[in-house]
């Protein structure tokens, strides 16, 4: 059996981040819930999640400073940033800052663990290509 | 006073050969400002003199005359040699009374200085620029922006100078930012509203998936209620912000390849649990991509099947058909509700127009779906439609283009 993949969950509302993880653990996911992303960037590198929820507004943190840093940064940028949001400007936020995607709030519980699955999917096919070619 | 001894007649006589050429004269003046005379023939001592209008460009000479800013041109002695109308009323004189007068006494004392600091540069510099305000209508300010410009005119040179109403451009500038700040309000209200029922969904999807998982169907299926309502409270919420944006003028699309044929199947699913059993697909759009705003197309396929659902009897069939002719995919929902008075079929699209009648009024709703439905088919430059017969049912239908060929790029 695979290690469970690691899930970085950052909102500033406690409840969003409650109802989460309920819905990742329930799928075997392992989860870390933040009110401040930007914790990330205090991560060892063997500590870095496999993907990112984050919230766009949260609490003086500008969700798409973090993106924008995660993407410029060499350890971080190759991992998925998923923005889940109630702004409506959220498909065009994330194409602005490169995120991977989005789920709108309200969401659905099976589109949010269809969009983490998915994109889980990719970035673990993208490291097999590079560690091949590196090889 | 009455000269010799011309008689009554001869004066009556002569008055009205003044009066004529007065008006002759009136009428030259009129023509050269309209711009109808380039010359004209002044007999002079039995001889004939030409005078030729220097600026003989109509259409310039019209243009300036009929323009909203005031045009001024002052020689070097100060004095006004021409103005026009709108520089006659911004000063609030009569225009014959501005030519001739010096220019700084139309201006009003306080701000002589800053204007005569102007013209003073403009002499130096060949041109200046400012800002001003002068009196304006009932006692109000009038922000006016001057630009000074030298002109060589008959060898001399003089000063052009534009004075252009700001009253308008800061009026204009005024109400957006108004609308910004309307659109800021929209843009955090939606997103305060939608916070909470985030949550209240959240914690229903918690607990149904946990339902589920201990075989307590039943529970399960209340909960798949409570989350359809809270479906139905957001997409209230979405209405009533989308319509204001439309009014601002600024619904905010996004613009992305799709598959028609699996939005519809989520949304059918989705508007499918509140009218069970009672939605009939006829799909046959496999693989068809559409080119916009999947989101928001999916908000006017619920739109029209939940008003389907709405208005027609409790366990009447709703038939959804799509289908793909050449380049265009049109999606039919046909019902057999009450349908619609044919000289109301087209009002029905409009903000807040909902039919009225005995039967109708009964039925809860805001009167903006289609409104905002038809503004997002229009945006994908889409047509939308309804045919409908009174007490036998609806049909109603949108059509919008299709992408064809593999290698179109996704972007707006
Ligand atoms: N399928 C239908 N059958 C009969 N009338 C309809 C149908 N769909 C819409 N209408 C009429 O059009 C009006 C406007 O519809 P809509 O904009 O969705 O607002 P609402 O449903 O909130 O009243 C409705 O009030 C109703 O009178
Ligand atoms: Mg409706």
């Amino acid at each position: 059996m695979h290690e469970p993949k690691k899930i970085f969950v950052a909102d500033d509302d406690q409840d969003i981040l409650n109802i989460i993880e309920m819905m990742l653990r329930s799928r075997g996911y392992e989860v870390v819930m933040s009110s401040n992303a930007e914790e990330l960037f205090a991560c060892k590198a063997e500590d870095l999640p496999e993907l990112i929820l984050m919230d766009i507004w949260m609490a003086g943190v500008d969700g798409r400073e973090i993106c924008g840093r995660l993407k410029k940064n060499k350890l971080t940028s190759a991992i998925p940033v998923l923005f889940v949001s109630a702004n409506s400007q959220i498909a065009a936020i994330t194409e602005d800052c490169r995120a991977d995607g989005f789920i709108a709030k309200p969401f659905e519980m099976k589109l949010l663990l269809q969009k983490v699955q998915e994109h889980l999917h990719a970035s673990m096919q993208a490291q097999t290509c590079d560690q091949i070619s590196q090889d | 006073m009455i000269k010799g001894d011309k008689s009554y007649n001869d004066l009556l006589t002569r008055i009205n050969e003044l009066e004529t050429k007065l008006d002759e004269s009136n009428e030259i003046i009129e023509s050269i400002r309209r711009g109808e005379v380039d010359a004209f023939i002044v007999q002079n001592n039995g001889t004939n003199e030409i005078y030729t209008l220097r600026s003989a460009d109509k259409a310039f000479r019209l243009f300036i005359e009929k323009m909203n800013q005031g045009a001024v041109t002052i020689g070097d002695n100060g004095i006004v040699l021409y103005a026009n109308t709108s520089f006659a009323k911004m000063v609030d004189v009569p225009l014959e009374r501005v030519i001739g007068q010096v220019f700084l006494g139309l201006i009003p004392e306080a701000q002589r200085q800053p204007v005569s600091q102007l013209i003073a540069a403009a002499w130096r510099d060949k041109e200046s620029r400012g800002e001003i305000t002068i009196p304006g209508k009932e006692g109000g300010e009038l922000p006016v922006a001057l630009y000074l410009n030298q002109l060589e005119i008959d060898g001399g040179v003089a000063l052009g100078i534009i004075a252009s109403d700001m009253s308008l451009q800061k009026e204009a500038q005024e109400q957006k930012r108004e609308m910004e700040k309307k659109d800021e309000f929209i843009t955090i209200a939606s997103h305060e509203l939608k916070t909470p029922v985030t949550s209240i969904k959240g914690y229903i999807q918690v607990l149904q998936f946990n339902f589920q998982q201990q075989g307590n169907t039943h529970a399960a299926e209340l909960l798949g209620k409570v989350d359809a309502q809270i479906n139905k409270l957001t997409a209230l919420i979405s209405e009533l912000l989308d319509a204001r944006r439309i009014e601002n003028g600024q619904l905010p699309l996004h613009f992305d390849r799709f598959d028609f044929s699996a939005l519809l199947h989520e949304i059918v699913e989705e508007t499918g649990r509140l009218l069970p059993q009672r939605l009939v697909v006829e799909d046959t759009t496999e693989g068809v991509q559409l080119f916009g705003d999947r989101n928001k197309l999916g908000q006017v396929i619920t739109n029209i099947i939940d008003n389907a659902g709405k208005y027609s009897p409790p366990s009447s069939k709703i038939i959804v058909q799509a289908k793909a002719e050449q380049n265009i995919l049109a999606l039919y929902v046909k019902d057999q509700g009450i349908g619609i008075p044919r000289d109301q079929q087209q009002k029905i699209f409009e903000r807040f127009f909902r039919v009225k009648g005995k039967k109708e009024n009964t039925y809860a709703g805001l009167g903006l779906g289609l409104y905002i439905s038809a503004e997002i088919i229009f945006r994908h430059q889409g047509r939308i439609g309804v045919e409908s017969e009174e007490g036998k049912g609806s049909t109603f239908y949108f059509q919008l283009p299709v992408i064809r060929g593999e290698n179109l790029s996704a972007s707006a």
